[in-house]
């Protein structure tokens, strides 16, 4: 009887806890999972957690043992417990939780504790943290109802409530859902229409493939991508200044659209870098965790910013794959998952091993070339070695001439260049690299060999330093180091030097400086390339290379001059050259002949074109490993402070989960392949549940950021086992993923909603109906041009800056502006909008984009007044109307009725109802005698800021159709998926 | 309540919050985007509010507390001399290099007022406001960037993300207008601050916590002004066909949020005359734009100190000034303490002393806090960047002053102290975080049950610090 009183209570209790009927649970017994793991970890986890360190009375209540060990629960007989005794108590002194702590049993949670007590006490293992398996489809009474296993699922849970799912939605309705859902865009008259009339089977799976396969797919779900990426285009933080990711952006919407399945998209993003003969592009999708900020105020920490973004990338990465909060553990252990603080570091030192690190230059960068300029280099590399070949066909063709320049060579000594070794002084360390930069000491100016300085600095050769291959120094702190050597020329000439440098180079010849790039980066062969005047006799060259932390290195050759080996080749008799040598001679040759010098300058003015390509392309921010002798030690950070180090940690991964691959170094490409792992309880159910919230408003966990013991628990649990199931078995296909979603019958439904569902299910969790939400940001703007056709096709490259009023740029270091795009640039789908953190554009932010300053997993929806005021003064959208009215005009018939129809069937993929139609034509009417009094009003509202109406039109007619667009374009219907 | 109704109530809430919002925040947006008879906070406070609206008033890049308020004799007898060594003692400086030597204030210092506090002869205006005002000496700060100090004094952590500290008000306590947003912030001196617009972001709290920057220029409130070529009569009749066609789809589907939306159009419509109206200040009469120095049309730091009392008078709840040009450092003439802090205060010191005039002859002083600050301190040290011959101070973390009026706070009196050259606080430090739970109270709320959920934490605006300083209270 008390067993089965509990049960009742507990039943009343979930009604309340969980605001949906629970018919379906009232039988059950009593669940830890679902029945008591919230009442503990609510009221008991702060101080009977998981953190040791604030825990009270030794006791912890978040497992068996633990509670169990002293009394607190006796299992099977919550009478003798403590626990019960003490949340039953009286005395405030007594009472738990403590009256202070504001929270509060209530009975029916005391009633659910005891039942669990009395059932035994025993604890699961949190839902989440369990693999999910592949649920069997729930036997339905409406058989036929089911498309597909979500229909299963969906139709079993409206039975048990008594429900019935709601009729299929009209043709029009389904193209425009299914469209905006799979595109960002609404569907043309012209798809509706072919669709509404394609009365073949299959005609909707025929367009769903249709809209999977359009380029729009990658733009929209790009999006979603890009707020968890916090992409954005600029580096945050004061000087917030201009930073091009935008190729990062096109490799997501690439991405999408090819279907790169989602264990490749992780992976590559994570640690592309490190896979086996990494592609370009598999490296430029790493700058998935460069989009951190970068903080360039002068006096900063680098470190202190440097750490921040890998605490960044540590709670991102776990937010955005695994639905977990790691935030808290940065400074102690977690309250409520099972995440000690230690744990976090361990985690925070597989991602702490990368070069970059909060530098100004944003080193490492790459160079990543669009597909555009990737061809126009590989047209200008073909020409380049015609042109080559050209040149050295002509030399070999030039015998005479030939012989007659060797001879010359020989002759005269000119040619002749004698280099002196290296010699080098250094390290010279220091705090600040553009002072070491900037500093002008003796050994440098007047360098000598043999003389020590103050410091015990003085010139000495050194080991492996070779002309021709990138030298690496040993430092990889802030310092600087010079390179000395003499060099003898029988005459004055010109030489032309080469060199490369990691970071900044200063090169001075006999004192002069001819060469000075301050710079951060990784050192390559000929990054810099200067024609210096040697004079005759002794030239003295100094270089210093200043490091500004990290790798470090220096490169040098010397080219056209003639090197002794080419000395030697001549002075042998052509007969007894070997063929290499022949050859050597012969590239020479071609190089310095005065008879070849129009074809020469063909081959120069070909890699001038080249390397004007090369400077437009675009660097990126990318993920580079540091090498094995410059990996960081990683302690914990007490309190989260990067200055109070404790213990050092090793890296991996909490031990509530399973444990990283054991044939592969934790690395963070162990750490990827952990993310995507078959093992790996979370990522497939937090993905399919972002997918799921895409389509239907609300995911199946509607905390689709927290799938942790606060969490909300899932409306479905068995479903989001299957669909994490099928999205892996599917070989983590998305676009099969969407494809099952919107095919099902469940997506399908109509929107529409009676008081009485409206009453039982006010949110929608059963999906008795189907989704019906406001769009996002981007895809109100993305409509409001599309039907106004102004939108443009154009796909990826530099973000742009369509219309934005004055003033909302207002910056104090950074000089950059706003400077409006001109053209089709100005009317870009949203996402191609220039992002600015500490400004994004303020038409986005009123619909709720984020700032993308850190990681945002949902977006939150509002309703607000300035949402109003954007879509109904905002000029971009006036601009809209006054080419949707333009087009109403031209393409909408000659009757005010036809007219409506059209305006209809573009805005909202329907055609109006009579007493719509009638209210519409009659703001229309109303309007145009108000504008036919007023013909400079009529003109503003007709062309202001759109431009000139074409020639003749009438502006009254247009002023008036313009009205009657904006009313259209702020239809709840227009802003909302239904 | 029927379950319709219920629903009514909490959908908006949802969609506002997320369903995340907790203890007092549930109120905010009812009250903030003017839900029938919510305004105001319905659901009250954690105890009786002392003041129910804040003028803040930010001087970015820091003003030098010992040339305006902080009054240190030692300076000027110590000027030119090398400053002493253990001021040096594991200090990082922005611009400071080697060992850098005390800089004496320029500037005379008198005491006024009963309370007999020392203001500069900068301060002139104010100085005879003396015993309104709360001085405390010993503020203190974690940060040396103006960018991070503000984004701490605002959002009580260093890095972009969090929600400022007008979002937290108006997410607790709502507005008191249904027809104005709740948060406003005014900027004057061209250039917004350092941090950006993420000193007045609603972090994670939902977006229409964020405060609205009306401007003086251009539109008042973003795209509050209808089209060119529209009245307010073709506005009116197109609205009313919007509401009809609205109707239409409500009747089919049902859907209650098309019920918010047909309100909030309504609003905004409402918004269009009463946004252009607060912040038209010609319907002042000459008396009192001559008490602010005020010109009506002109961007200035008096327009705004005027328009941010008209706005509180509408029941705005925070109104957030931005004045930029403090940041005297001695670079040049231009932000030098001889020549740029003078322009500074001759600028603000009028507006600020007849705006707390204002408001007492309007009965409003009493429950209304206002608050004067920059982020940070200034050095006792001459700055002399690259030798230059100009006087300016650099950033100082240690010890900065600001001061209060109004609503709750001990008014006539100074709290704290610093070292004989202002530089470190020595008595009674107040940190950023202590602060804000000051201001909090003031409002009526515990600062430790302001939360809202997100990624998994309770966050708050102090972070997890901050302590109620109670010799601040009245």
């Amino acid at each position: 009887m008390l067993r089965a009183l509990h049960h009742c209570v507990l039943g009343c209790l979930l009604l309340m806890a969980t605001a949906m009927p629970s018919a379906v649970f009232a039988e059950a017994p009593v669940d830890f999972n679902r029945d008591i793991r919230k009442i503990l970890s609510n009221n008991c986890f702060q101080c009977h957690g998981p953190d040791a360190e604030t825990r009270e009375a030794g006791l912890r209540l978040d497992n068996f043992a633990g509670a169990t060990a002293d009394g607190a629960i006796v299992p099977g007989d919550a009478a003798a417990s403590e626990v019960m005794r003490r949340i039953a108590s009286e005395d405030p002194g007594d009472l738990m939780p403590p009256p202070d702590s504001g929270k509060v049993l209530t009975a029916s949670e005391r009633a659910a504790l005891a039942a669990w007590i009395d059932d035994g006490a025993a604890y699961a293992q949190h839902w989440a943290f369990v693999p999910p398996s592949r649920q069997p489809l729930p036997p339905v009474k409406a058989f036929t109802w089911p498309r597909n296993g979500i229909d299963n699922f969906i139709l079993a849970r409206l039975e048990a409530e008594g429900l019935a799912p709601s009729a299929e939605a009209d043709r029009n309705t389904l193209i425009r859902r299914v469209t905006l859902d799979l595109t960002g865009l609404p569907p043309t008259p012209e798809a509706v229409a072919a669709f509404v009339a394609d009365t073949a089977p299959g005609a909707y799976e025929r367009l769903v493939e249709r809209l999977l396969d359009s380029p729009r797919y990658g733009e929209r779900w790009a999006q979603l991508w890009l707020d968890m990426a916090r992409y954005a285009d600029t580096k945050g933080y004061e000087a917030d200044r201009d930073r091009p990711m935008w190729r990062y952006r096109d490799w997501v919407i690439d991405a999408f659209n090819r279907d790169l399945p989602f264990d490749e998209f992780t992976i590559e993003q994570i640690a592309g870098d490190l896979l086996p003969d990494a592609r370009p592009d598999q490296i430029l999708a790493t700058a998935f965790h460069r989009n951190t900020m970068t903080n360039d105020e002068g006096g900063t920490d680098d470190e202190e910013f440097r750490n921040a973004a890998i605490v960044d990338r540590v709670n991102t990465t776990m937010q955005v794959w695994m639905g977990m909060t790691m935030a808290c553990a940065q400074c102690h252990t977690h309250k409520y998952d099972p995440i000690t603080q230690e744990e976090y570091y361990r985690f925070f030192a597989i991602l702490n091993q990368t070069a970059d690190s909060d530098r100004n230059d944003e080193a490492p960068l790459m160079a990543a070339p669009t597909a555009a300029q990737a061809q126009a280099r590989r047209v200008l590399q073909a020409r380049h070695d015609d042109a080559t070949e050209q040149l050295h066909a002509a030399a070999r063709s030039l015998a005479s001439e030939r012989a007659t320049w060797e001879a010359s060579v020989l002759e005269s000594s000119a040619h002749l260049l004698a280099f002196g070794d290296w010699q080098v002084l250094g390290p010279v360390p220091g705090d600040n690299p553009k002072e070491l930069f900037d500093t002008a000491f003796a050994f440098e100016t007047a360098p000598e060999l043999g003389k020590t300085w103050d410091g015990g600095y003085r010139y000495a050769p050194r080991e492996g330093l070779e002309d021709g291959k990138v030298y690496s120094l040993p430092g990889t702190s802030v310092e600087a180091n010079l390179f000395f050597r003499e060099i003898e020329s029988p005459a004055a000439r010109e030489v032309t030097l080469y060199f490369g440098s990691d970071d900044g180079i200063k090169v001075w010849l006999n004192g002069d400086v001819v060469l000075e790039h301050y710079v951060g980066r990784k050192v390559e062969a000929d990054q810099e390339r200067v024609i210096v005047p040697l004079r005759a006799g002794t030239n003295t060259l100094v270089a210093k290379v200043v490091n500004m932390g990290a790798g470090h290195g220096f490169y040098f050759r010397a080219g056209a001059y003639l090197p002794a080996e080419l000395l030697a080749i001549l002075k042998t008799a052509p007969a007894d050259r070997s063929a290499a040598d022949a050859q050597a001679l012969d590239a020479y040759y071609a190089g310095h002949a005065p008879e070849l010098a129009p074809l020469r300058e063909r081959v120069a003015a070909i890699a001038a074109e080249i390397e004007a390509v090369d400077a437009s392309i675009p660097q990126i921010p990318i993920m580079r490993a540091l090498p094995a002798e410059a990996r960081r030690t990683t302690h914990i950070q007490l309190r989260g402070s990067f200055l109070d180090l404790g213990e050092e940690v090793e890296p991996g991964v909490p031990a509530v989960f399973h444990a990283l691959p054991a044939d592969a170094p934790p690395d963070r490409l162990a750490l990827a392949r952990w993310l995507v792992s078959r093992d790996n309880p979370l990522t497939a159910r937090v993905l399919a549940n972002r997918f799921w919230a895409q389509f239907f408003g609300v995911g199946l966990v509607e905390t689709g950021e927290d799938f942790g013991i606060q969490g909300t628990p899932p409306s479905h649990p068995a479903l989001l086992d299957w669909l994490a199931v099928v999205f892996m078995d599917q070989d983590w296909s998305m676009k099969a993923l969407c494809r099952t979603i919107v095919t099902s019958a469940t997506y399908r439904q109509s929107s529409r909603v009676t008081p009485a569902l409206l009453e039982q299910d006010p949110y929608n969790r059963l999906l008795a109906r189907g989704p019906r939400f406001r769009l996002e940001a981007e895809m109100v703007r993305d409509q409001a041009l599309a039907v106004a056709g102004l939108l443009s096709e154009k796909m990826r490259g530099p973000s742009v800056m369509p219309y934005q009023p004055d003033g909302v740029w207002q910056v104090v270091y950074s000089g950059d502006q706003w400077k409006t795009s001109r053209g089709e640039d100005q009317y870009r789908r949203g996402l191609y909008t220039y992002w600015r953190r500490t400004a994004p554009y303020p038409s986005m932010v009123a619909f709720d984009a984020p700032s993308r300053e850190v990681c945002e997993v949902r977006r939150i929806r509002t309703n607000t007044p300035l949402q109003a005021l954007v879509t109904l003064n905002d000029p971009v959208y006036v601009e809209a109307a006054q080419a949707l009215a333009r087009r109403i005009v031209a393409e909408g018939g000659a009757s005010v009725a036809e007219r409506v129809n059209f305006a209809f069937e573009c805005v909202l993929a329907r055609r109006p109802v009579a007493k719509e139609a009638f209210a519409v034509a009659g703001l229309f009417r109303s309007e145009q005698a108000n504008f036919a009094a007023d013909p400079g009003a009529a003109e503003q509202m007709a062309t202001n800021p759109l431009g000139e109406a074409a020639e003749g039109a009438d502006l009254v007619e247009l002023a008036a159709w313009t009205v009657v667009a904006n009313v259209l374009l702020n239809l709840d219907e227009a802003m909302t998926k239904i | 309540m029927n379950p319709r109704d219920a629903y009514f109530e909490s959908i908006t809430r949802r969609h506002f919050l997320g369903r995340l919002g907790a203890g007092i925040g549930g109120a905010a947006l009812a009250g903030l985007m003017g839900e029938a008879g919510a305004a105001g906070g319905v659901m009250g406070t954690h105890f009786p509010a002392r003041a129910k609206r804040v003028i803040y008033l930010h001087m970015a890049g820091s003003p030098p507390q010992m040339d305006l308020f902080d009054y240190k004799p030692a300076l000027n007898e110590w000027d030119g001399k090398l400053c002493p060594e253990e001021m040096l003692e594991k200090e990082r400086f922005a611009f400071i290099k080697g060992h850098p030597k005390i800089l004496g204030s320029p500037h005379a210092f008198a005491q006024h007022g009963e309370s007999g506090a020392w203001v500069s002869e900068l301060m002139p205006h104010l100085a005879e406001r003396a015993d309104d005002l709360l001085f405390v000496n010993s503020m203190y700060t974690d940060q040396f960037n103006h960018a991070p100090a503000q984004l701490l004094l605002y959002t009580g952590a260093p890095r972009l993300g969090r929600p400022s500290m007008g979002s937290w008000l108006t997410y607790g306590l709502g507005s008191e207008n249904q027809n104005l947003p709740g948060f406003v912030v005014l900027v004057s001196g061209d250039k917004t601050p350092s941090a950006g617009k993420s000193v007045w972001g609603s972090g994670f709290l939902p977006t229409v916590h964020q405060g609205v920057q009306c401007r003086t220029t251009g539109d008042p409130v973003l795209y509050v002004s209808d089209p060119a070529g529209m009245d307010r009569g073709t506005r009116r009749r197109s609205l009313d066909t919007l509401q009809r066609l609205n109707e239409m789809q409500y009747e089919v589907a049902g859907d209650p949020e098309t019920l918010t939306r047909i309100s909030q159009y309504e609003l905004a419509f409402r918004m269009q005359m009463s946004v252009p109206e607060v912040m038209d200040i010609g319907r002042e009469p000459a008396h009192i734009h001559a008490m602010y120095g005020a010109t009506p049309g002109a961007s200035s730091f008096a327009n705004n100190c005027l328009l941010a009392r008209r706005l509180v008078e509408q029941g705005v709840r925070f109104v957030q000034l931005f004045d930029w040009g403090w940041d005297t450092h001695g670079t040049n003439p231009s932000d030098d303490i001889v020549h740029q802090l003078p322009l500074k205060c001759r600028q603000t010191d009028r507006p600020i002393a007849a705006l707390i005039a204002d408001l007492k002859q309007r009965g409003m002083l009493d429950d209304t806090l206002i608050v004067w600050s920059g982020e940070f301190g200034r050095t006792a040290m001459n700055e002399e960047r690259n030798g230059s011959k100009y006087f300016g101070r650099d950033h100082n973390p240690h010890a900065f002053t600001i001061w209060m009026a109004g609503g709750g706070v001990k008014a006539g009196s100074t709290f704290g102290a610093t070292d004989d050259f202002g530089y470190r606080t020595v008595e009674n430090p107040v940190h950023v975080h202590d602060f804000q739970a000051t201001v909090l109270h003031l409002l009526g709320i515990d600062h430790e049950r302001l939360t809202y959920r997100f990624q998994g934490r309770d966050f708050r605006l102090t972070d997890v610090h901050g302590r109620l300083v109670n010799g601040l209270l009245a």
